[in-house]
């Protein structure tokens, strides 16, 4: 795709890409084209300030060459928007047939289903570069983002911010604010709170998932599948956890969290009173399986070092 | 004997080497990731678990124990069989194509003494074969262990095979017709995704067709998706009338009708196509 036009390793051509917007002063950009001793030791010491900067900067390059493959980009959206339109017809016929599952109302699913799409747009938006990993790891660019002071993770994801994750948002947002009303949350100012930050918890367990299942590529040869398997265990967050049976709870909450995605973070919102203990930790837990999926990531990067390839 | 018919005769065996050699590439193809397989597997198995524990939970909140004509097992059956036919018939013709395209290879393709459209179907036999005998064989065995004789052991069984053979013709139509969109297009994701979209839905993979409305139905029953997965699924579980002779020719005409159009259609699309195809270098 367009993207390694920006980013090639170590070329001048590339570079001048995204050094020109950022300016010759802006030690990062130089330590990239010359990488010279000084500027790599000072990467150490560098801020959230820094990180957003680039990530700006990255972005807009990003846009201008998805926007430069039109056709392509608009297609790209549609199809989008067919998979969500047929995620959603999927449930209506669902429920046109059954009127409950396990005590869940239609518009208590509608809740559900709603929190786990707006849960899985960061992971669309802003990790969509994973789908790209195994490409890059098995023709050996991969090794260009190991050259560059800044961290290997921030910088491949940062290369490709994926659009068409806000049609997937807008349509979430819609269906929640309709569910919402029909189930009578009501709105607060603590309420919204609690929705951001579980929100926010809940995508941390499906960029999690993703991860580790992309960081497999460093050592499974063919480890497409494994991604696009994980892709489609998220189609069932949007059921309630308390459908399995005790082992199959504990797999799906503990080893492959995906009850996490929509389950335990939306039973703060729909049962205030009877909030189960996972509920409130899951912040904690996401903030912790983020980092062991990063770990896992860094781990296989330190693996693809050593290969030599 | 005269030496004409000699000929052909040599031609015929070496067009089945041919045939048989780009079979046997798929074979070893798929071999070479055997952890893949392996690991492919096991998370199949988990996602039928996840399938498992969803219908139960519907079917024990339905309070009934058949819904339009599908029991509980029926139901089972027909998702886990449809999903291991998917993994069998699963083909990268678009995304193989495109990339073709982008390398330049797909003019080697071209040349080759065979026709396009030929030659890719068989090298992915190989495949075909391939999953089938590691992924959907064990799937149907232990199905048919856990449901404990729900599924009918017969006749029923080789005309499900006959019809999956259908089945994958028209899949592998379906495929090519796409994959010639993109020719086009210079969008494989998209064009991929509204594919595998339209599929899965309308096709019964992911909820048995006979749950839909009856207005959706209807539409559904005149589209080619059903071929594949729909109808082999109904015969093997002896359910649209396929328990009779007539209902069963029915359904395989059906499939048939829908190779031939698909095929037709398919073959003019790519020969008016293939004249416009833009390589860049190669």
């Amino acid at each position: 795709m367009g993207d390694d036009r920006i980013l090639n390793a170590g070329s001048g051509g590339g570079v001048s890409g995204f050094s020109g917007g950022v300016g010759n002063g802006e030690k990062g950009i130089n330590g990239a084209n010359g990488g010279s001793a000084g500027t790599l030791a000072e990467g150490r010491r560098r801020g959230l300030g820094f990180y957003v900067r680039i990530y700006r900067k990255i972005l807009v390059q990003d846009l201008k060459s998805k926007m430069s493959y039109r056709a392509d980009f608009i297609i790209s959206t549609i199809g989008m928007i067919m998979t969500n339109l047929a995620g959603f017809l999927t449930f209506m016929i669902l429920f046109g047939r059954f009127p409950s599952i396990n005590g869940w109302d239609y518009h208590h699913m509608l809740f559900l289903y709603a929190f786990s799409l707006i849960a899985l747009t960061p992971v669309q938006c802003f990790f969509d570069n994973n789908w790209n990993l195994r490409f890059m790891v098995q023709s050996g660019d991969f090794i260009k983002y190991c050259f560059r002071p800044v961290n290997v993770f921030f910088y491949f994801m940062s290369e490709v911010f994926d659009v068409k994750g806000l049609g997937q948002l807008a349509f979430g947002v819609g269906t929640l604010i309709y569910a919402w009303n029909k189930i009578g949350l009501g709105v607060s100012v603590v309420i919204i709170l609690k929705l951001i930050v579980y929100l926010m918890t809940a995508s941390l367990f499906m960029i999690a998932i993703m991860n580790a299942a992309a960081a497999t590529c460093f050592w499974i040869q063919g480890s497409g599948y494994v991604m696009v398997i994980m892709f489609r265990f998220k189609d069932f967050a949007k059921y309630p956890a308390s459908i399995f049976s005790s082992v199959f709870k504990f797999v799906f909450t503990f080893i492959i969290p995906i009850a996490f995605i929509a389950y335990y973070p939306s039973l703060v919102l729909l049962q205030p009173d009877s909030v189960p203990l996972l509920s409130w930790l899951s912040p904690l837990i996401g903030l912790l399986f983020f980092w062991l999926s990063y770990k896992f990531w860094m781990l296989g990067v330190r693996k693809y070092d050593f290969t030599g390839s | 004997m005269s030496s004409n018919e000699t000929m052909t005769q040599g031609r015929k065996r070496r067009t089945n080497n041919r045939l048989w050699a780009l079979t046997r590439a798929g074979i070893m193809e798929s071999l070479q990731f055997r952890l893949g397989t392996f690991v492919t597997l096991f998370a199949n198995l988990i996602y039928l678990v996840l399938v498992y524990y969803l219908w139960k939970a519907i079917y024990d909140s339905a309070g009934t124990d058949v819904v339009n004509g599908m029991s509980f097992n029926d139901t089972m059956i027909y998702l886990i069989l449809a999903t291991a036919l998917f993994n069998f018939l699963e083909m990268f013709v678009v995304w193989d194509m495109s990339r073709a395209i982008q390398s330049g290879k797909i003019i080697l393709d071209l040349l080759k003494p065979m026709k396009y459209r030929r030659y890719t179907f068989w090298s992915y036999s190989g495949a075909h074969v391939m999953q089938f005998i590691l992924s959907f064989v064990p799937t149907f065995i232990v199905v048919m262990i856990v449901t404990g004789g729900a599924i009918h052991i017969g006749l029923n069984m080789i005309w499900f095979m006959i019809s999956v053979i259908f089945a994958l013709l028209v899949n592998f139509n379906i495929e090519m017709i796409v994959a010639t969109i993109c020719l086009y297009t210079e969008s494989t994701w998209g064009i991929n995704i509204v594919k595998e979209t339209i599929v899965l839905l309308l096709s019964g993979a992911s909820i048995p067709l006979a749950f839909f409305p009856d207005s959706l139905a209807r539409i559904v029953k005149y589209l080619p998706f059903r071929a594949v997965y729909d109808t082999p699924l109904s015969i093997l579980l002896q359910k649209n009338g396929s328990d009779e002779w007539l209902g069963l020719f029915s359904l395989w005409g059906q499939q048939i009708i829908w190779i031939v159009i698909l095929s037709v259609a398919g073959t003019l699309f790519w020969n008016h196509s293939v004249k416009k195809i833009t390589v860049n270098g190669g």
